[in-house]
């Protein structure tokens, strides 16, 4: 077995340990904070979950751009597998941040300017999924899919612009978040950001390679079917 | 170098205005306008912020079916192909689909408007020429990605709705602008200077008008 061959399963088991020790860190190390009480804990998960989410999507964009300069089937296969795993941790950020919201804001949605941005890239990401199905030659499909990858991403800062001045408008449910963390917090929500940034590498080879396998079958297929028309009409 | 995009668009508009199609657009839009005021309560007005969202969202049905029908005229005759290989930019093509899809548009929702007007009870402020600048630019933001993103679908059902699934979230910006600013042209108590509304739509189109342009030799191809 090759380096490359293995390395989806290093990096998610390296992935699930780091995880698994930042949970420890979690519930053992970080303060519990002084308002919120353990309910803030939801937030080591959250943070890192959408902010690979985001830089998923940043990837599916980089590699549209590149796809239309020169293409080639990897380009197109990366960006698939990052909107895939994009659009998974932005379900799960959007779940995790109901469940902290309803705790911590008695709600559980409010258009807040980032939930917003989340929720309407999750439903252009999905949209974008769903042009793998549609009925056009192999090549078509990658250059469509190429321009929505473009054009999703040219939307994102518009929607949390616009979600911002909307916000303006209607008195904020809650103010500023941002407090300022505590040290340990902020350790453990970085040591949380990496152990996911490896689990999500790991994710988005292993889908790659699926998605490579895939296409191989899906060619030999189609050449055995050619050679068996062929036969026939001999 | 327009003239390709001038001839498309005066094409377009002709077989538009003669079948039924924009018939049926405009019928979408208007029952929406009616379906919509069922979830008012007998003898209670129409808050000014909600009929606008209603005038946004015909426009935006409209606008999903208005750019399937302009490009499933090229689709139904085969005749992609010939248009491609005529001798003037693809970008020609973009922007005349772009203008006649305007066109359309803004015909539907000369309809529209009075619908709401009558049918929701609304009234009509002072500040309408803001309304009408940001018409002018909601529409352009819908002609551009519309004639993009129209190109995908070309006659088939499943592409159709997919298209409104693309369009709709892509959209919501600048929906937002155009319903906070005709909320205002309502009547309704606007918190936020509509003028940053109308800057922020500005941003928008120029944003997409440029990606469009850049992009529609991608979309638009002889392959199927």
């Amino acid at each position: 077995m090759s380096l490359k061959q293995i390395l989806p399963a290093l990096l998610a088991l390296a992935g699930g340990l780091l995880l698994a020790a930042g949970w420890w860190l979690i519930f053992m190390y970080a303060p519990t904070e002084a308002i919120m009480g353990a309910i803030q804990k939801i937030f080591y998960i959250h943070l890192p979950l959408s902010w690979w989410a985001l830089f998923s999507f940043f990837l599916v964009f980089l590699c549209s751009v590149a796809y239309l300069v020169r293409p080639g089937e990897h380009l197109d296969r990366i960006a698939r597998s990052c909107a895939e795993i994009g659009v998974l941790l932005t379900t799960l950020t959007l779940v995790t941040g109901m469940l902290w919201g309803r705790k911590a804001w008695g709600v559980w949605w409010t258009w807040d300017p980032r939930l917003t941005t989340a929720l309407i890239m999750w439903f252009i990401y999905t949209a974008y999924l769903l042009l793998g199905g549609l009925n056009l030659s192999e090549q078509r499909r990658r250059m469509v899919r190429a321009v929505v990858g473009i054009v999703a991403f040219a939307d994102v800062p518009l929607v949390f612009l616009s979600a911002r001045l909307w916000r303006s408008i209607h008195p904020a449910v809650f103010a500023n978040e941002s407090g300022g963390l505590e040290p340990e917090m902020k350790l453990v929500a970085l040591f949380s950001v990496l152990a996911m940034g490896f689990f999500w590498l790991g994710l988005v080879l292993v889908r790659c390679q699926q998605l490579k396998s895939q296409d191989r079958i899906e060619d030999l297929l189609s050449t055995e079917q050619n050679r068996e028309e062929q036969t026939e009409q001999l | 170098m327009l003239k390709l995009a001038l001839a498309l668009a005066r094409k377009d508009l002709s077989l538009a205005l003669r079948g039924a199609g924009l018939v049926q657009s405009i019928l979408l839009g208007l029952l929406l306008v009616f379906m919509f005021s069922l979830s008012q309560k007998t003898g209670s007005l129409a808050s000014g912020q909600m009929a606008a969202a209603i005038f946004w969202l015909s426009s935006l049905f409209c606008q999903t079916l208005v750019f399937n029908m302009l490009f499933a005229f090229e689709e139904t005759q085969g005749a992609r192909t010939c248009l491609l290989l005529s001798p003037a930019p693809v970008t020609d093509i973009f922007l005349g689909k772009a203008l006649a899809g305007f066109v359309l548009i803004f015909l539907a929702q000369i309809l529209f408007f009075p619908a709401i007007i009558v049918f929701l009870g609304q009234t009509v402020s002072q500040s309408w020429p803001m309304g009408l600048l940001m018409l002018f630019l909601a529409d352009t933001g819908l002609a551009c990605l519309g004639a993009l993103l129209g190109a995908l679908s070309q006659g088939q059902t499943a592409r159709e709705s997919l298209l409104s699934l693309l369009v709709f979230p892509l959209l919501a910006p600048l929906l937002l602008a155009a319903i906070s600013v005709f909320a205002a042209v309502f009547g309704e108590q606007a918190g936020e200077d509509p003028t940053s509304w109308i800057g922020f739509s500005a941003a928008f189109d120029a944003i997409f008008l440029a990606i469009a342009l850049m992009l529609f030799r991608f979309v638009y191809t002889g392959e199927d």
